[in-house]
């Protein structure tokens, strides 16, 4: 027994030493540290052919055009489209991020009824239901300012003998107010800042949120002899790359263009409208440089310097933002100078009963919208008028969850702007009219349905489906289907007719006077594109770009110049609240001279209350406490002029 | 007495005791001493050469009998038929259903239609070959039974369900990799013969025989593309590596061979 013990010890010392004379321990021990790098929970690249695929992306106001890198079909990234002169490579903020929306867990996945999930068949059964009980009282709330589809569902309000369709507050609207309805113009205005060689951004936020800002940057970037100033109540990021920076109380932007108008006209500047002398003689009444002075703040002399600079321009352009007052100061300064101020001709319909462009702006969502059945197409009304919205029964088309789709009794998920087809065209600003075309560049993974098939399942309209609207949109624009597939624009280089436009004479005199709340000091709301929109929260990556002037861990951060915080009681990193509208913010001081004095500027888009973990609970929401004020000369609803008052807590 | 009879007794056991303690040692003389540690070496020695390497690995059959010899020799492709460089320079490694649609003919709508007009789950495979849908029999190109039972296969379980295949790729790399085939197109086996002893740890020898007019073979398994049924996949059980997956080791020794740089940003994302 104590033999075998001895000898079964030594073969076993000898096969211990054996082994380690073979490669079987060493590749095992190889094998095992692959092993520990390939642990079930470490995500798997996907490989295949690298596209970069040309379409649309409706996440920003103006729409961006994009390329979607994908790779075996599946999209990972987002980046500018060279080949179309809205993006000239370049992409905003929020579109950058398509992709990571788009994969979003806030993505809606299924039809929902009051929180259950349904059928689309049901859906449609139950929307037609509601929108045969409530005959002519339908409603229309699109967060689109440039696709066919708003001519869908503006086809289905005039079946239905509804002309409610209502857009979200935009300045496009704004412009439409004050070209169409105030001067009698036709088309829509656009601004050739690439071109111009003095440009005056009076209030428009041009090369951070409004308009085209993508193509505002490119243009701004190759206008390498242009002046450009900007003028408004906080210095803003466009401000802080312009020649000069004017301080101008939003409510005194109008007041403030007239009173350049003052030396135009002094300098014998005319227009063949036919209201001319009656607005010349409001001007020269009612807005001399003194007048002015005392009402905005703003010396004559540096009024006096604009205007100088504007004459002497060969293509200057004045660039409105605010009012409707402002605007048609603005254009009626424009016609005055004849610069590089353009007029873009509207492109054919698609749709033979739908609505025109200008017509679908002609409501005023800010007076409010009352209707049985309200259909809202991506946008976010409940975030940004919750009170203003009295629906019976509300169907929300969106892709992600926002205040709305949590408001609504219905919520019908759309596919991403990757997944659909959808167009842009003539965003609001660019200089020329453009047609965009967008195509799926990804499949669509969620049980989604693009809101125009629906609708045009609900109604006649002559189409089956969203994707034969576009075609025949593609045709009435003129433009060739396979070259807009590709990632082009189709552009129209022609101008809208402008005789018999007027100068609105006896309207502006009133409209353009000041009017301020009642509050202690102005409010200047503000939109960062990375902050988010009205209708678009931050996107996934963006919150690591936000800066402490706009929010300090979850508190919303207002900016004052030091001799408003001092008048307030206030200083660096006191905590407010902010009382105005309906309203309260809560936020933390930031002490920044780039505020004109007297003024709290607060960023927009803040405080979601559904939504991601990146913009759920951050900040406040500063439309809280904005003021709807009445220009009522203009016929028009306005922010501009909202007050607050702020105590420390 | 008593106290001699006990240590009487105590030398008597101590001398058996002692005979049996000589006897062991006898008897371990007699096993050889060493021989015990010398079996045991030699017999881990061809355990952990011969049989335990193989024990690492494990067979995994392609999911489709992909035929290349059918392919090349059959239907006159050539390799860059499937395998090509992009536009983009990066390389089209497995041909994707769009390629392979080409020829293989079978309409996916109208076979899933048919499939549905025959009540039949999308998904039951063996059901669907079992029906014999006219859509996908009458478009086979396939002529021997065996051929024609892998393309049935292919059309049933992927190209009409818009699923692609998943191949098992033979030289798979981690996703921390990358290995460009535009960088290495210009390698030459006639060349890297000269090397042939000190890449002998890397290459198979028997490359640098008859050397190819492309230089697949260097990585790839050797006339790969003349085979009629792919090679089972060498799956190591540990590490999840295809057997022939090249190692780092292997490539730095080639790169620095060949003059190439070695620093990890070289290969590694």
């Amino acid at each position: 027994m104590s033999v075998a013990r001895r000898a079964f010890i030594q073969m076993s010392v000898g096969a211990t030493v054996g082994i380690l004379f073979t490669p079987t321990v060493w590749t095992a021990l190889d094998d095992v540290s692959i092993w520990t790098q390939n642990w079930p929970w470490i995500p798997k690249l996907t490989y295949g052919e690298a596209k970069s695929l040309p379409t649309v992306s409706k996440m920003c106001e103006s729409g961006c055009a994009v390329k979607v890198r994908t790779v075996a079909g599946q999209a990972f990234g987002t980046e500018g489209n060279t080949d179309n002169l809205l993006s000239g490579g370049g992409i905003c903020p929020l579109c950058a991020n398509g992709v990571q929306v788009m994969n979003s867990p806030s993505r809606i996945k299924a039809p929902m009824l009051n929180g259950k999930e349904i059928s689309w068949d049901d859906a449609k059964a139950l929307v037609s239901e509601k929108l045969a009980a409530a005959g002519s009282n339908v409603a229309v709330i699109s967060g689109d300012q440039t696709g066919t589809v708003n001519e869908v569902f503006s086809g289905l309000l005039v079946n239905q003998g509804s002309d409610a369709f209502y857009s979200m507050p935009s300045d496009l609207q704004k412009a439409d107010k004050a070209w169409t309805d105030l001067m009698g113009g036709s088309g829509q205005i656009g601004y050739d800042m690439e071109n111009a060689d003095v440009v005056l951004l009076a209030g428009a936020d041009a090369l951070e949120s409004w308009g085209p800002t993508v193509a505002n940057k490119k243009a701004f970037a190759s206008n390498e002899n242009g002046t450009f100033i900007f003028a408004g109540p906080v210095q803003t990021r466009t401000a802080s790359v312009t020649s000069k920076w004017v301080p101008v109380p939003a409510e005194g932007m109008a007041a403030f263009v007239l009173g350049i108008t003052y030396y135009v006209l002094q300098a014998g500047k005319s227009v063949p409208a036919a209201d001319f002398d009656q607005f010349k003689a409001m001007v020269m009444r009612g807005y001399t440089p003194a007048k002015v002075e005392a009402a905005t703040g703003v010396k004559a002399d540096v009024m006096a310097e604009i205007a100088k600079q504007l004459l002497s321009a060969d293509s200057p352009v004045v660039v409105p933002g605010g009012s409707v007052a402002a605007n048609t100061a603005a254009f009626a300064l424009n016609l005055l100078l004849g610069g590089a101020m353009k007029v873009l001709p509207e492109f054919g319909k698609a749709v033979e009963t739908a609505m025109t462009r200008s017509e679908m702006l002609k409501q005023d969502i800010l007076k409010g919208v009352s209707a049985d059945v309200l259909l809202v197409y991506e946008a976010n009304p409940f975030y940004v008028l919750p009170e203003k919205i009295k629906a019976g029964f509300t169907v929300a088309f969106d892709s992600v969850n926002t205040e709305t789709t949590a408001a609504a009794d219905l919520v019908l998920p759309t596919p991403h702007s990757y997944e659909r087809y959808d167009d842009l065209a003539s965003p609001y600003g660019v200089a020329v009219a453009t047609y965009s075309l967008g195509t799926p560049v990804s499949k669509p993974t969620l049980n989604v349905m693009n809101a125009a098939d629906f609708v045009l399942g609900l109604t006649d309209l002559g189409f089956e489906s969203f994707q034969e609207v576009l075609e025949a949109k593609v045709a009435a624009v003129g433009a060739d289907i396979d070259e807009l597939a590709e990632g082009s624009a189709y552009v129209l280089e022609e101008s809208a007719d402008v005789s018999g436009v007027t100068l609105a004479a006896n309207v502006l005199g009133k409209a353009a006077i000041p009017v301020k709340g009642n509050g202690a000091v102005a409010l200047a709301p503000y939109t960062l594109l990375n902050v988010g929109t009205a209708n678009q929260a931050t996107t996934p990556n963006a919150p690591s770009t936000i800066s402490n002037n706009q929010l300090i861990g979850d508190n919303l951060v207002v900016m004052m110049a030091s001799v408003t915080a001092k008048k307030l009681g206030v200083d660096v990193g006191s905590k407010v609240k902010l009382s105005g509208g309906n309203g309260e913010c809560e936020a933390l001081v930031q002490v920044f001279e780039g505020v004109l004095p007297g003024v709290v500027a607060a960023p927009l888009g803040m405080g979601h209350t559904v939504g991601d973990e990146f913009s759920k609970g951050k900040g406040d929401n500063v439309y809280k406490i904005l003021t709807v004020s009445s220009e009522a000369a203009a016929g028009a609803s306005t922010w501009a002029g909202s007050t607050v008052n702020v105590a420390k807590i | 007495m008593q106290s001699e009879f006990n240590r009487c007794d105590f030398h008597i056991n101590f001398r058996v005791m002692g005979q049996k303690v000589m006897e062991e040692r006898r008897s371990s003389k007699r096993c050889g001493g060493v021989l015990p540690f010398i079996i045991g070496f030699l017999a881990t020695c061809v355990l952990g050469w011969v049989v335990i390497p193989g024990l690492f690995f494990e067979d995994v059959e392609q999911p489709v009998r992909f035929s290349h010899d059918i392919h090349v020799e059959g239907q006159g492709m050539d390799c860059e038929s499937c395998h090509y460089f992009r536009d983009d320079g990066s390389y089209a490694g497995f041909p994707a259903n769009e390629g392979c649609a080409e020829c293989h003919a079978v309409d996916p709508v109208e076979a899933m239609e048919a499939i549905a007009e025959a009540g039949i789950d999308s998904s039951d495979y063996d059901a669907i070959v079992k029906a014999e849908i006219g859509a996908i029999e009458d478009n086979l190109a396939s002529e021997s039974d065996e051929n024609k039972q892998a393309e049935r296969e292919y059309v049933v379980k992927y190209l009409i369900q818009g699923k692609e295949v998943p191949w098992l790729n033979y030289q798979y790399q981690p996703d921390n990799v990358y290995f460009s085939h535009k960088a290495h197109e210009g390698l030459d086996i006639a060349e890297l013969a000269e090397m042939k002893s000190e890449l002998s740890s890397v290459v198979d020898g028997a490359v640098f025989d008859e050397p190819a007019e492309q230089n697949c073979n260097l990585c790839h398994l050797k006339d790969i593309a003349k085979n009629d049924t792919p090679p089972a996949f060498e799956r190591n059980i540990l590490s999840g590596y295809s057997k022939t997956t090249m190692k780092m080791w292997k490539c730095e020794r080639c790169h620095a061979l060949k003059g190439q740089p070695n620093a990890c940003y070289t290969c590694h994302k």
